[in-house]
């Protein structure tokens, strides 16, 4: 963000302005990081400590939680999982998508509208409708078990809003930028990579966060297509963790907190990424 | 604007067109669309034994408007659409106090998005918790002196479709805030610093520089509530109040999975869920069409602005 | 340029690695591979251990679990069964919901030797509408039923004796004014499917007059405003009057929330089930087993031939799937689920009751519960609980809930299990089950 440059018209001058915005603001980081920090405290604590006390400190304090989630699962083998069929759905889906919207809002052709409307009302389709035919559908391609099927799955779920995302936003782009490289002779695949791709850098970041985080929380579609044990998600086999009747809090916290750990590494490492993505190249109008 | 300049031929402008557009077409057509039309098919017979179909044409269409529940469920499915303003508003007001760079700025701005990450069966299962009759909520406003405020939050037939849409909204609003802060990272500094220079005031520039700049954002992220709340709701449902108490929380796509997979009956469930997706389309086609052309305009300003 | 090298080779290395992973899955050429779909009900500990078990004993048969989280299962199950492919055996629980599924298994009742019969506590629970000659599908590993569990020191201390539980809903109100003098709440309740599963059958089990009326109401052949119904539905709204339950009961969208209050010792008494969960071992482990006691569920009418019986049926049924192309296999990992060795791996692993009566009694020794539970058992009736359908136990639960919270009348209730009732499918006369 250009803070170094930051327009003082833009901004509230005065202290007592100041103390307010922040004032606000920490209600609100107190109400966004509470039951973060509810379930972290939930998953230090015995079964019969969190009966005796669910929202005060653990007392006693103890790790047996965590050490019984390390050992009920492969670990590294689920993590691996989630990370294969996360990271390949992210990249397809968002690959695929900027094809798409590139072509549906700057390369004019027949039907390009009808293309796109047909794109949206893919977007409208509730899972649940189509939970059984799409299990016949994905069973008759063949995509069952394999890490490829729960790829192309994803990508195909969260290709709508990708394009439609970016589709939304090129629409914005002038196209004189464009028009400078066909001149120069490029091709749409030169001109995709060189020039759009950059330009859109903002919607291609929202898309891939968008994404990101629903394919790595997603139970319904790993346990219809990844059937073996060996390859299930993280956060289905957490889920595995709350039997019919039973749940144990403090346990099942403390899966949910191993689930979530790499997601908040993730997150703490690339959001500065993430958020100068969404920044930069954006064009200031 | 055409490719016509190219200057090669017809059939190569063609080739690139069903290169970028085919696969994504594929994959939509494939994995959804064709899905879709099955469940459509699926919706006029009845499956005996749960698998076994016989044909009962537009009968389970007929059960279905004269099925109280139904009606139930579609009725709280336009509560809900009507806190649609909260849910572009909210983000939007706390994305413009991010926006003003006070003391921890950037620590906000992580700490808000976090919500969002976190997987809707965790915040399910904490939030009903958080909201019980002698939970931490109830305690907080036990402290502040509004003890009357206190009730069953998700039990409470009034109060609990309000409570399951205020969690969702929690973990929804931190994506509309990093997605409205970049919205204003579009708007150059230079308009803010002749506003000054003319004297305008704080509610001027949000009402006549900031909003009218973010249109599109907020364009798009309406759109994106629309569908959100009748198609990704469902995890909440889940972990919450399974649609109770009673049918208060119930939405359609709860009782789609409900009728399909707990009561096993697939033609009927799929009936439910086709009228579901019509009734989506319908909300949302409106605004995608005006947001559609509200985007468009934009294009006809040679370069940015002045 | 960069950029787009950069680009591609990430992709191709995804795509790789996808490749690799997808086509990694080697198949035993020699072995035979059965899948078995479950909720690892009981620990994924306990599954692990059988199939080593299983395959130490069947060495040419290799076992592959799908375990589902149960919320999840039913969906699951429901894909495999649409497409009528997938898993070689299959798991659900007894009774309607089983019954639902019919389509989905085998016929193993030419199967099931008398000698198989004759070490089981419940085999007819898998077999349709309790009848074996409309076909047997599935054998159930564990026994389950309805119990209630109080803690020994909160009935001494409100000047109970620990030794004499309550056998009647009378004596059960005036131990209940004791137990609220000390002050502590009577009884733990949760809202959810245990109303429809652990509740619903403990009291209408006073109404029943024979065998009969029970055939009757499997078949949905007794509407809900008849007196026998109607009496279950007014006693268990009854009971929600008599302030024996938790504060804040109804919100608690689920009994485990209910286990908790009992496990901190704000109740005295909570009602559970005998195998698997919020059962003897779950308490006895959180609050020691000799603190532990275990009762039938009170009675009504101690002269109702009913009143004094154990609802039992099996927890839960593996079966041998319709489409399955290794039936043999399949089979035999059926019948070891039933055997003796299974049941002591379920006991000593899982905690649960099994339904082999020929285990290892000697197991467990530090639950006085256990124990007697051992003899409640065996003075059983079929388990009216599953005898709902999907809709009534759906109905019934979510009423429960809304008559706690003074939300609905009795009137209100019956009416929508009555509307249930004539929405289910399998209930109507004219279902395919009751016309063989």
């Amino acid at each position: 963000m250009t803070t170094s440059r930051v327009g003082s018209g833009a901004r509230i001058q005065r202290k007592v302005g100041k103390g307010i915005v922040t004032l606000l603001l920490s209600l609100y980081g107190v109400v966004a990081i509470y039951p973060l920090l509810y379930m972290f405290l939930s998953s230090l604590k015995t079964r019969l400590g969190y009966a005796k006390n669910r929202f005060g400190l653990p007392a006693p304090l103890t790790l047996e939680n965590f050490t019984n989630v390390l050992n009920r699962f492969d670990f590294l083998r689920l993590l691996s999982n989630s990370f294969i069929t996360t990271v390949g759905g992210v990249l397809l889906c968002t690959i695929v998508s900027l094809f798409m919207a590139y072509a549906l809002s700057k390369m004019s052709f027949k039907g390009s509208k009808y293309i796109f409307l047909l794109v949206v009302v893919t977007l409208m389709i509730p899972n649940q409708t189509i939970m059984y035919p799409l299990y016949q559908t994905i069973g008759e391609l063949k995509l069952i078990g394999q890490y490829y099927g729960l790829i192309l799955v994803y990508a195909a779920f969260g290709l709508p809003l990708g394009t439609y995302l970016i589709a939304a936003y090129l629409r914005g782009v002038p196209d004189d930028l464009l028009e400078a490289s066909r001149i120069d002779g490029a091709n749409p695949f030169q001109i995709l990579m060189r020039v759009v791709l950059p330009v859109s850098m903002p919607a291609i970041v929202t898309v891939f966060i968008i994404n990101a985080v629903w394919m790595w929380n997603d139970l319904l579609l790993p346990l219809l297509i990844l059937t073996q044990q060996k390859r299930t998600t993280i956060m289905v086999a957490i889920s595995l963790i709350r039997s019919q009747y039973d749940i144990h809090v403090p346990l099942i916290s403390a899966g949910l907190v191993v689930g979530f750990v790499p997601v908040l590494v993730a997150f703490l490492i690339g959001q500065r990424q993430l958020i100068k993505g969404m920044t930069t190249g954006a064009i200031k109008m | 604007m055409k490719l016509g300049n190219l200057g090669t031929s017809r059939g190569k402008e063609i080739g690139w067109i069903v290169l970028f557009v085919g696969p994504g077409l594929l994959l939509a057509l494939g994995i959804k669309f064709y899905p879709l039309f099955r469940g459509l098919y699926d919706s006029l017979f009845f499956f005996e034994g749960g698998w076994k179909p016989v044909y009962v044409g537009l009968d389970n269409f007929h059960r279905m408007f004269l099925d109280k529940t139904v009606q139930q469920t579609f009725f709280n499915a336009l509560k809900v659409m009507l806190t649609i303003p909260v849910w572009v508003l909210f983000p939007l007001v706390l994305a413009f106090l991010i926006f003003q760079e006070t003391a921890g700025w950037r620590v906000f701005r992580a700490v808000f998005f976090l919500p969002y990450v976190i997987a809707p069966i965790i915040v399910g299962q904490i939030f009903r918790e958080i909201l019980g009759l002698q939970g931490p909520l109830n305690a907080f406003l036990g402290l502040v002196g509004l003890k009357l405020m206190t009730t069953a939050w998700l039990a409470n037939t009034f109060t609990a479709i309000w409570a399951m849409v205020a969690v969702v909204l929690w973990s929804f609003s931190g994506l509309g805030i990093i997605t409205y802060l970049a919205g204003f990272a579009t708007i150059s500094d230079d308009i803010f610093d002749a506003a000054a220079i003319d004297g305008a005031g704080f509610l001027t520039k949000i009402f006549r520089i900031i909003l009218p700049m973010t249109v599109p954002v907020i364009g798009y992220w309406t759109v994106l509530c629309t569908g959100g709340m009748l198609l990704w709701m469902f995890p909440f449902i889940h972990a919450l109040t399974e649609g109770g108490p009673g049918h208060a929380t119930m939405l359609p796509e709860y009782l789609v999975y409900i009728t399909s997979f707990r009561f096993f009956e697939r033609g009927y469930g799929t009936t439910i869920g086709v009228a579901l997706f019509f009734v989506v389309l319908t909300f949302t086609f409106f605004q995608v069409r005006f947001m559609y052309e509200a985007g468009a305009p934009r294009q006809k300003q040679k370069g940015g602005a002045a | 340029m960069m950029k787009t090298n950069r680009i591609a080779i990430i992709v191709i290395s995804i795509a790789l690695i996808a490749i690799i992973g997808g086509t990694s899955f080697a198949a035993d050429q020699k072995k035979v591979t059965i899948k078995v779909l479950n909720w690892a009900q009981g620990g994924q500990e306990y599954w692990d251990k059988t199939a080593e078990a299983f395959s130490r004993e069947n060495p040419s048969i290799q076992v592959e679990y799908e375990s589902v989280p149960f919320e999840r299962y039913y969906e699951k199950e429901g894909t495999y069964l649409a497409s009528r492919s997938g898993p070689d055996v299959m798991a659900n629980n007894l009774g309607f919901e089983l019954w639902e599924r019919a389509g989905a298994y085998k016929d193993i009742s030419k199967r099931l030797t008398p000698k198989i019969k004759r070490s089981l506590y419940d085999y007819t629970g898998c077999a349709l509408a309790f009848d074996e000659k409309l076909g047997i599908l599935g054998i159930a590993p564990s026994y389950q039923g309805n119990l209630m569990y109080y803690n020994r020191e909160l009935f001494t201390n409100a000047g109970l004796d620990p030794n004499a539980p309550p056998a009647d809903w009378d004596t059960f109100g005036k131990y209940a004014v004791k137990v609220k003098a000390s002050g502590k709440a009577m009884l733990a309740m949760g809202t959810g499917h245990t109303i429809a599963y652990w509740f619903f059958p403990e009291i209408a089990k006073n109404f029943w007059k024979s065998s009969e009326d029970i055939q009757q109401f499997m078949r949905g052949q007794i509407p809900w405003s008849d007196p026998r119904m109607r009496k279950v539905l007014d006693f268990m709204a009854w009971m929600a009057d008599q302030g024996w339950y938790q504060e804040g009961a109804a919100t608690t969208t689920m009994l485990p929330d209910a286990g908790d209050v009992f496990i901190r010792g704000d109740t005295a008494m909570i009602y559970g089930i005998a195998s698997d969960v919020f059962n003897w071992k779950t308490w006895g482990d959180a609050m020691g087993h000799q603190n532990i006691g275990v009762m039938k569920w009170p009675m009504i009418d101690p002269k109702a031939p009913f009143a004094g019986k154990f609802s039992g049926v099996g927890g839960f049924s593996v079966g041998i799937a319709a489409w399955t192309k290794n039936e043999e296999a399949a089979w035999k990992y059926v019948e070891w689920m039933a055997s003796e060795e299974n049941a002591n791996l379920f006991l000593k692993l899982a905690g649960g009751q099994p339904n082999n009566k020929n285990f290892d009694k000697s197991i467990i020794t530090n639950s006085p519960s256990f124990t007697k539970i051992q003899s409640i058992i065996s003075n059983n009736m079929p388990h009216t609980g599953v005898m709902l359908s999907g809709r009534e136990l759906d109905a019934i639960s979510r009423g429960y809930e809304q008559i706690i919270l003074k939300q609905i009348t009795v009137d209100d209730w019956a009416k929508t299990m009555q509307d249930a009732l004539n929405d289910s499918d399998l209930k109507k006369p004219t279902a395919a089950i009751w016309n063989h």
